[in-house]
């Protein structure tokens, strides 16, 4: 496994713009056989960068969201009483009633330990659930195995999966759980970040528009009062709304008009106020 | 190797633990640490859990590989910054007085060398204790005096890292703006908040009880008879009552103005009252405390599971807490001192929590805090505040 290791290094992708720094900390967790917890601002590329990195290295990506109600079985597995119950009593599947396994399905993690090629795990939004689902599942992926009670079999990993978890809360997740990641916030990328961003999404847009989109961009993003700053994923919605409008003109946004304000700000507070400022500034 | 780097971490207050340090011994002996760079991406990456100590892990970082001081600021940095404020203040006197807590007023009829003094007394005060980022001037992100070059609320990164030494990385001390608490946000206080929910089935019956329906279908002689149940929802009540009267609650308008939006988006079942400094026979549904007055003894009437959240600084004259007819209202009917109040209230509701903006060190200053601290659970109003608050409100058993 160590020859497969070095030969798969992670350099960028198509859609990602990567920065060395970051490269290094995913190389760094692949080869300590970490996971890697991501925080930053959310629209920043945290769940992209799974994504990227699945595409670069070409491995399979299971993505597990996270929700607040669920529970780490559900995660790992699935007994499907309902379709046992169902063919005991009519009998007319091809499956073997007595045996229980026929009826266990496997959850996100479960399906990344029993597949055949090493996959890459992107656990989103981690934060949405409680504490112990956390630490619970830090095991699971700490000893990268876990037992199905109902037929009392273990599960072990056939390949570590890469493992990358994202979280958005400024909240501390709990110590133990820190102790067994790596950790890298993705920090704002600057206006020249962005703009390899952008051109990477939008290969063909003339200049003009880049740079009047951008400097529009960083503008509205120090507006005052606003909850939920714009984010890259908001830059990149508004420029493709801008793109598509037969009727915009670069000209417009130096006049201090800033059409589809609602792509950028999108709680109703925060358009509220923007528009206000952008009104005021005239 | 490095054991100095590391225990200089630990003495600086990164919480590092002897596993991660391990860690990164085992990284480097792979060979994957090739340079002082990759040193300094990778040593942080294992090493430093939370984006708050990234700016103190710069400094050690830049302290100990190039022997950079350990800065606070100095003279000239000062007077860098002094400079940048002033000029910012000729351009935009309105916003200035915003960033620094004063009065506009106030601030127009300072003079230049005032205002630096004022701006100096501020900074110096920071740099003695850590504490109180709110008045942490210097590299607050959005305040227009930001330390000289840093842009605001945004960092330099990635690109250009290229072209520079890791060193010099480190020493721009690029995650400043994170190595202080930021303010309470809607989102933390969901976080926070969501704890509290209490579940209850409602609403259509479309979910499988496997036990029921096993049971079921054997009392059916093997036919299947699937029985369904409700989904389980959220059925919390909530009063929150909220103290908006006076000037000692105007610092904490904004905070409390965030859990009143949370808690209004949030919970389904939610009564929001007002009253200032204490409650009396009555408390309002309108903030102005003008016309929508409601008798607290009405409260007996409520669901007695409701979940009592009073948010105040309960600081004000004992009198008013203590005595008969302490109400400072001329047409409030004497009802018993306002202390009763509370206690009925307590007793009303079991889950009741006092939510304090005021830090917990100064309570022991207000006589009346701590009389009512005797009588409700109280808690500071912050995010650590709040989650004691939901732990507590969630740990008490019937």
């Amino acid at each position: 496994m160590s020859s497969e290791k070095k030969s798969s290094k992670f350099s960028g992708a198509s859609k990602y713009v990567l920065d060395d720094e970051l490269a290094e900390i995913v190389n760094v967790s692949m080869s300590l056989e970490m996971p890697l917890l991501l925080k930053g601002e959310p629209g920043t590329g945290k769940t992209m960068l799974a994504h990227a990195i699945a595409e670069s290295l070409q491995m399979p990506l299971i993505i597990l969201n996270v929700k607040s109600s669920m529970k780490l079985i559900e995660a790992l597995y699935q007994y499907d009483t309902l379709t046992r119950l169902n063919d005991s009593r009519f009998g007319d599947s091809k499956r073997d009633v007595s045996n229980i396994e026929a009826y266990i399905k496997m959850g996100k993690i479960g399906q990344a330990f029993t597949a055949d090629k090493r996959t890459i795990l992107l656990i989103d939004e981690i934060d949405k659930a409680d504490n112990d689902f956390q630490d619970d599942m830090l095991d699971v992926l700490d000893q990268m195995q876990f037992d199905i009670i109902e037929i009392d079999k273990t599960i072990k990993a056939r390949h570590r999966p890469v493992i990358i978890i994202t979280s958005n809360a400024k909240k501390d997740l709990s110590d133990p759980f820190l102790g067994r990641c790596n950790f890298h916030h993705i920090a704002f990328p600057n206006p020249d970040m962005m703009r390899m961003i952008v051109d990477v999404h939008f290969p063909n847009l003339d200049e003009e528009m880049v740079d009047v989109c951008i400097s529009t961009f960083y503008h509205l993003r120090e507006l005052r009062g606003v909850e939920k700053k714009p984010a890259t994923r908001e830059l990149i919605n508004w420029i493709r709304a801008l793109k598509s409008d037969p009727d915009f003109k670069p000209k417009m946004l130096r006049q201090g008009r800033v059409p589809f304000l609602g792509i950028l700000f999108k709680k109703s507070a925060d358009f509220y106020q923007a528009a206000q400022q952008i009104k005021a500034r005239g | 190797m490095f054991v100095d780097f590391f225990y200089t971490m630990k003495e600086r207050g990164i919480p590092v633990t002897p596993t991660s340090f391990l860690r990164l011994q085992k990284a480097m002996n792979m060979g994957l640490v090739h340079s002082l760079d990759d040193f300094y991406t990778a040593a942080r990456t294992i090493l430093v859990k939370n984006e708050r100590y990234f700016d103190t892990y710069d400094q050690i970082f830049a302290h100990h590989f190039k022997g950079v001081s350990f800065v606070d600021p100095t003279a000239v940095e000062l007077n860098e910054i002094a400079r940048a404020m002033l000029e910012e203040w000729l351009k935009d006197p309105e916003e200035m007085a915003d960033a620094l807590g004063i009065d506009k007023e106030k601030l127009k009829k300072m003079t230049p060398e005032e205002l630096i003094k004022y701006f100096m007394d501020r900074l110096k005060e920071q740099t003695e204790a850590h504490h109180g980022g709110n008045k942490w001037i210097g590299t607050k992100g959005t305040s227009p005096t930001g330390h000289s070059g840093n842009h605001p609320g945004g960092m330099r990164v990635g690109g250009e890292s290229k072209n520079h030494s890791a060193i010099k990385v480190a020493m721009e001390r690029r995650y400043r703006d994170y190595s202080q608490e930021g303010p309470l946000t809607k989102f933390q206080m969901e976080e926070a908040l969501k704890r509290l929910r209490r579940m209850a089935p409602t609403g259509p019956k479309d979910i499988v009880n496997v036990d029921k329906t096993i049971y079921e279908t054997m009392r059916n002689a093997g036919e299947i008879e699937i029985i369904f149940d409700r989904r389980l929802k959220d059925r919390l009540k909530v009063i929150l009552m909220i103290d908006n009267g006076g000037w000692s609650m105007d610092p904490y308008i904004d905070v409390v103005q965030t859990l009143f939006h949370y808690a209004s988006s949030q919970f389904k079942d939610l009564k929001i009252y007002y009253f200032h400094n204490t409650i009396y026979s009555r408390v309002w549904a309108d903030p102005q405390r003008l016309l929508k007055p409601e008798q607290v003894d009405d409260l007996i009437r409520r669901d007695p599971e409701t979940r009592l959240i009073i948010v105040g600084d309960a600081s004000m004259a004992p009198y008013e807490l203590m005595h008969p007819n302490g109400a400072i209202y001329i047409d409030a009917t004497p009802t018993g001192a306002s202390i009763e109040r509370l206690r009925f209230l307590a007793k009303t509701f079991r889950y009741a929590v006092w939510m304090n903006p005021m830090p917990s060190y100064e309570w022991d200053y207000a006589r009346t805090t701590q009389a009512i601290r005797q009588i409700f659970p109280m808690f500071e109003l912050t995010l650590d505040g709040l989650e004691k608050a939901v732990q507590h409100l969630t740990s008490l058993k019937k």
